[in-house]
């Protein structure tokens, strides 16, 4: 009897020890896979599960959506051991009527890391045991299923007997794995709505160009947690310009709806030169911080407390370092005039109020249009053309120098206090007011970029006549000190006594006037580069240009003097026109990187591989998803651009973003129609070339590079 | 205000168009609103509405006996002891079956009837819903989805029989009851709480 126990123990032991590594139903075949057969002490190894599904029946990702159950894996493990959870490769969506499942068809393999504990013994067994539990359904029926499955390891003496057999199986699904996103992300919760909104030029790029272009790629969200999306409601791509580039996914709020950081994958499915590719990242993306002003939410702030806002917003702008000094001084032009209310003073009130307030009109008019036309913007679009942000630099260092006293323009004694208006319209009265009102508007705007951002954004989200009030209102607020000056000579009485102090606060108020010039000239240099020179070169001209017209202008030779000085501004402003049209040409695909790449023709490549040299090619395309994201997250990692440069690997990048002929013919070669193409040819001039998966990480790439012996 | 409700009008009209366009059959009812209004054909061959129960608690399941999932909470007797647990409380309990003809789970009144003496069931009565309107109208995704509408004909309860999303029956055991605790908690007079949960389960086999 004793006997027969311990005969049946001793089996079942076997039969645990022996639990095949395969197993199947009439739906799913299940296998496990080792990543090595051997594993050193401490060390981990990677466990898949795969899973063959038949045709017409699909199991289920982490979160199965309006119906389902995930996979789950219960493991065996010798003490000590312990396994890390499932990882799971980017899934798909199944409909059925109206409700939509996560999961997976065909073929799918999860991976767990097992850690092996630092006692286990060299060159003892190392078996590992896993209950599996699956749902698999079709249209119709759902079967619940699970299997006993189990593999031995050994425990590996050291590392290298570790390293030498690497199931290229596992390999392929570890590539298939999502990567934490590099982008920033965040979500807005609105009554019905989930937006996500994600801050990359990669991904906008994508939804750049033209239609054809633009279908090669879907982007879809899938998040974590049940019912916080509804998961089968179409998700709408969209892309701003903010931050060099975003994409924004409008999707509908789920049965349960979290208003919390949203947690999911952005899988972007391409096709490419070498046929459908899937991209899987992980996104966090916590509640986008509500705009200071809608924080009343737009249901809550009425047009009355929305237009008290902006026309406080107003005011405060007349306290904006670029702004202050030019007003100020207008101001105490009224002093000098020695607080008359005159009809003229009053008259000039208001045509500079008129100035101000129909500038703010014809940029709310601007921005309308620009929103009717589909574009994304925010205040301070303006500044997002190089153009724009070159002229105002070069006005803002027009006005320092009138203020340091470098010349003036007008006939006034004050100079530029007395009148900046009319020197700048080069009219009197009433017409330079209004045109002081306009230059008052246009310093302004600088200024609000970053303070009024919020409350304008807001204001944005509003209907037509809404945004026209708002932006009239933030006129009216910036003209309002003025205007009262202009009325009540009482007002005036409070300004201190004219006197030599002016003069030294003009000299003072310049200095904003320069670093507002020199702030504009560091975002210039941010947009583009290249109009550097131009700006600065065209700052000098004006320069020569204030002090020849300063000096000259009592002279008799006077007409002479304001020619040559104007010539001198002329040939700037030419020179900023033609390096700006010449920028403005439609250009390749940026070169986004800071990698050392090269430009790739055939007989570059040709003439480096008689030399026997290496070379990495990348062809991309600026509407190429793919090839940006690996980019991004591979080819300009630092590792990899060093491995690069420490191996004397020439890098090639052909542009294929307007289907060049002699790049169609190197993909053809390949085998391919499309990029992303990735090919490495190793040092020598008869070595084969390798070509790369078109999905890279930096490990893929070095595993390529440096393949191990 | 003048802009205010152009501003509201919009809204109304960007949401009735998108709802439109999206899942224009799907509109599940919200916690603490009115349970929408059905008349149905039960397993008997009567009819039933819904507004005939008012002054009543009642509960619907919608369930499909060839499910495993329902397998699970039938075959523990866990769904039968909740129905019971129900029946005391003077609550109304409808089962619905929403799965459309030739698809999984439908049945007539007779085999409905048949197929709940044989496991022991006690619902009040059976909803025969093959069209599948009862079930859009709830937005009943899978089998079993659990409701639950007050005296008031207010839903206070929609989602899961319990926490825990699988076929095996010992893991009811270990889930957070959610359903269980809902029937316990309206009929101590306090606010279900989580009210809307995650439903698991094979889909309802619409048409």
């Amino acid at each position: 009897m004793r006997f027969l126990a311990t005969l049946t123990l001793l089996l079942f032991a076997a039969l645990l020890q022996a639990a095949p590594d395969h197993a199947g139903t009439e739906q799913v075949t299940v296998r496990l896979i080792a990543e090595r057969d051997a594993v050193r002490p401490g060390g981990e190894v990677l466990i898949g599960l795969e899973q063959r599904i038949i045709p017409g029946w699909h199991t289920y990702w982490q979160n199965p959506g309006d119906s389902g159950m995930a996979t789950s894996i219960a493991w065996r493990l010798p003490d000590g051991a312990s396994a890390g959870p499932l990882l799971w490769p980017p899934p798909g969506r199944h409909r059925q009527g109206d409700l939509t499942n996560y999961g997976y068809v065909d073929k799918v393999v999860l991976l767990t890391a097992i850690r092996v504990p630092e006692s286990a013994k060299p060159e003892s067994d190392f078996p590992v045991a896993a209950k599996v539990n699956w749902l698999v359904c079709n249209e119709e029926v759902c079967v619940p299923q699970d299997a006993e499955l189990g593999l031995t390891l050994r425990i590996a003496a050291n590392d290298s007997a570790q390293a030498a057999t690497a199931n290229p199986e596992i390999q392929a699904a570890k590539a298939m794995l999502p990567q934490p996103a590099p982008w920033p992300a965040s979500v807005t919760y609105t009554q019905d709505g989930v937006k996500l909104r994600v801050v990359s030029p990669e991904l906008s790029a994508g939804q750049n160009g033209t239609g054809a272009q633009r279908e090669r790629a879907e982007v879809w969200f899938y998040p974590f947690q049940w019912g916080v999306i509804a998961h089968g409601a179409p998700q709408i791509v969209g892309r701003d310009d903010d931050n060099g580039g975003a994409l924004t996914l409008d999707m509908r709020a789920g049965e349960a709806p979290a208003h919390a950081a949203l947690d999911g994958l952005l899988v972007v499915t391409e096709k490419t030169g070498g046929g459908l590719v899937t991209h899987g990242f992980v996104v966090h993306a916590e509640p986008a911080a509500p705009a200071a002003v809608a924080q009343h939410d737009g249901e809550h702030v009425g047009l009355p407390a929305a237009l008290l806002l902006a026309l406080l917003g107003g005011l405060i702008l007349n306290l904006m370092p670029c702004v202050f000094p030019v007003l100020s001084i207008k101001a105490l032009a009224l002093v000098k005039h020695g607080g008359r209310a005159d009809r003229a003073t009053r008259l000039s009130g208001w045509a500079y109020t008129a100035g101000v307030v129909m500038s703010f009109l014809l940029l709310a008019g601007l921005l309308l249009l620009l929103r009717a036309g589909g574009a994304q913007i925010g205040w301070g679009f303006q500044f997002q053309s190089p153009g724009f942000v070159l002229a105002i630099a070069w006005l803002m260092f027009a006005i320092g120098l009138s203020l340091s006293g470098v010349f003036t323009l007008g006939n006034s004694v004050a100079g530029l206090g007395g009148s900046l208006g009319t020197g700048f319209a080069d009219k009197p009265g009433h017409a330079g007011s209004f045109f002081t009102g306009v230059l008052a508007t246009i310093v302004a705007t600088p200024c609000t970029a970053p303070y009024m951002g919020a409350a304008i954004a807001y204001a944005l989200a509003q209907s037509a006549p809404q945004v026209i009030a708002v932006f009239a209102a933030l006129g009216l607020g910036l003209a309002l000190p003025y205007l009262l000056l202009s009325h009540w000579p009482l007002l005036q009485k409070l300004l201190p006594k004219p006197g030599v102090w002016m003069e030294k606060l003009k000299h003072l108020f310049a200095l904003p006037m320069y670093a507002t010039a020199l702030w504009l000239l560091w975002v210039l240099a941010q947009q583009a580069r290249s109009l550097l020179p131009v700006a600065i070169g065209g700052l000098a001209l004006i320069a020569a240009a204030a002090w020849l017209f300063g000096r000259t202008r009592h002279s008799p030779r006077r007409r002479a003097a304001t020619l040559s000085s104007a010539a001198l501004v002329a040939a700037a402003c030419a020179g900023g026109v033609v390096l700006f049209m010449r920028h403005a040409a439609p250009p390749a695909a940026q070169e986004k990187t800071q990698s050392a790449a090269e430009s790739y023709s055939e007989a570059k490549l040709q003439a480096l591989r008689d030399q026997g040299q290496p070379v990495f090619l990348n062809f991309t395309a600026a509407w190429c998803i793919t090839c940006l994201v690996n980019e991004r997250v591979a080819l300009s990692q630092d590792s990899v651009q060093a491995a690069f440069k420490a191996d004397g690997i020439r890098y090639l990048k052909g542009d294929w973003t307007n289907q060049d002929a002699a790049i169609a013919r190197k993909l053809a070669e390949f085998g391919r129609d499309g990029v992303p193409l990735y090919v490495f040819y190793p040092a020598g001039k008869n070595a084969q070339a390798l070509v790369l998966p078109q999905i890279l990480t930096p490990d893929i790439v070095l595993d390529h590079i440096r393949p191990q012996p | 205000m003048p802009s205010r409700s152009l501003l509201s009008l919009f809204r109304l009209a960007a949401f009735t168009l998108a709802a439109a366009f999206t899942c224009s059959v799907f509109a599940a009812p919200a916690i603490g609103q009115p349970a929408p209004a059905f008349t149905a054909v039960t397993a008997d061959g009567k009819t039933l509405s819904l507004d005939s129960l008012k002054g009543k608690t009642v509960i619907l399941e919608w369930t499909n006996h060839d499910c495993p999932f329902v397998g699970k909470h039938y075959g523990s007797g866990n769904m039968q002891a909740l129905q019971k647990d129900a029946a005391a409380k003077g609550y109304v309990w409808l089962q619905v079956i929403s799965s459309a003809p030739g698809k999984q789970g439908h049945v007539d009144g007779p085999a409905a009837i048949k197929l709940n003496a044989s496991r022991n069931a006690a619902p009040s009565n059976t909803l025969l819903d093959p069209e599948g309107k009862i079930g859009k109208l709830y937005g009943a995704q899978t089998t079993p989805h659990m409701y639950l509408i007050d005296a008031n004909g207010v839903l206070i309860y929609k989602g899961g029989i319990d926490s825990l999303a699988t076929t095996d029956k010992a893991d009811i055991a270990k889930a957070e009851p959610y359903f269980a605790n809902a029937l316990a908690t309206h009929a101590a007079g306090r606010k279900i709480n989580p009210d809307n949960t995650k439903p698991y389960g094979c889909s309802v086999k619409y048409e």
